[in-house]
């Protein structure tokens, strides 16, 4: 009967609690605040204690980025470019280097930039890009988000390219399961130029990066192999899923409030409850249209 | 509700902000920092809404302005939760 009557108390406005479902209150609200910062404090804490977390469940095939790219090629009008597997090795060497070093960047913390990637398989280019992509779950939306960045769409829809490699990296990131996507465009110097002499080989190609500053270097060196203990728990997921739950249970309860106060016809001091379900709806909305995955 | 529709110019106002923030936002799906830039206008938009419609109503307190800000930041709070574990 006590819990009762405490869940009325928290979920539908009485005198109880000054004709105000309690859950609702501004102290409650701060208290739900207070609470997502401590989650998002303790998913950020959990690799550090060895609890291993997941960045996103990917099912990611070369083939199929290859495949969805150049159907965005033709269908711009230009020619599709081949897989040359030097330029996959290349990826490959580049996506490790990522995982070893842990770092999300065009640019290694040493200073390494792609192209020596490139150079250290033997492909001598004309031109070169790169684009990288993180916790994505599947090829199609890597290649939409690629698309949807004006800087990575020039790298992928740029006519001086023919060549194409991409590799697909599982690894421990700072802690996080992550799946990096590495895709490197290139032409090779014969590709473009006519027969020359050898000395004339050595100029400084023209170079196409998608080189941005990374938008963070994360700390931890260790890689999936070298982990132990079982995945737990992925944030950007368990975020999402919290937050609807969250929100959606807010905008519930201030429309039955709103119901209840207008049907009694109480007036009390206080915001109005149709903005504030307004406002959550919005909220709802953009957790819903959320795309996990990063770009660089 | 006889109070919603003379206030409709009021919410309509407010509706326009929402449609155009969850617009923007999905026109910017990648996009960390206008994303941000998004949800913070947005929230601020909101409380200033708030306040000016109570004042408007003359029935502006502390504990409104209070209300308005912390549901303001709850969104905030979710939004910059999500777009920075994207």
């Amino acid at each position: 009967m006590r819990a009762v009557r405490f869940f009325i108390h928290l979920f539908s406005p009485q005198e109880s609690n000054n004709h105000k479902a309690r859950a609702i209150h501004t102290s409650s609200l701060t208290f739900l605040i207070l609470a997502i910062f401590l989650y998002q404090i303790g998913l950020e804490i959990l690799p550090h204690v060895g609890v291993r977390v997941l960045g996103y469940a990917a099912n990611i095939s070369p083939d199929e980025v290859i495949r969805l790219t150049n159907e965005k090629r033709l269908a711009n009008g230009l020619s599709p470019v081949t897989l040359n597997p030097l330029l996959s090795q290349a990826a490959q060497a580049k996506g490790a280097d990522m995982l070893n070093k842990d770092y999300w960047a065009h640019v290694s913390p040493d200073g390494i930039e792609p192209w020596k990637f490139f150079k250290d398989e033997g492909y001598s280019y004309h031109y070169a890009g790169e684009n990288l992509a993180r916790d994505f779950s599947n090829p199609a939306s890597v290649v939409d988000a690629w698309i949807a960045s004006k800087s990575h769409r020039d790298n992928l829809l740029s006519p001086k390219y023919k060549e194409i490699g991409i590799a697909v990296v599982e690894g421990d990131l700072s802690g996080v399961d992550t799946t990096l996507v590495i895709q490197f465009f290139g032409t090779k110097f014969e590709a473009i130029l006519p027969p020359k002499p050898v000395s004339q080989l050595n100029v400084e190609p023209a170079i196409l990066p998608t080189i941005k500053e990374p938008s963070f270097i994360l700390k931890s060196s260790t890689t999936l192999a070298k982990e132990s203990g079982p995945v737990l728990i992925s944030p950007f997921t368990s975020t999402k899923k919290i937050s609807l739950v969250l929100i959606l249970s807010l905008t519930v309860i201030f429309f039955i409030d709103w119901l209840i106060v207008t049907r009694k016809g109480v007036y009390r001091v206080g915001g109005k409850p149709l903005a504030h379900i307004g406002f959550l709806g919005m909220i709802v909305a953009i957790v819903l249209i959320a795309k996990g995955g990063q770009i660089l | 509700m006889r109070k919603f529709f003379s206030d409709i110019f009021h919410y309509l106002s407010l509706f326009i902000v929402f449609i155009l923030a969850f617009s923007s936002f999905r026109f910017f799906p990648f996009d960390r920092f206008m994303q941000v830039g998004i949800c913070v206008a947005t929230s601020a938009s909101y409380i200033v809404w708030g306040i000016v419609h109570h004042a408007i109503h003359r029935d502006l307190s502390l504990s409104v302005i209070l209300e308005y800000i912390v549901i303001g930041s709850l969104g905030l709070v979710v939004t910059f939760s999500l777009i920075l574990r994207a």
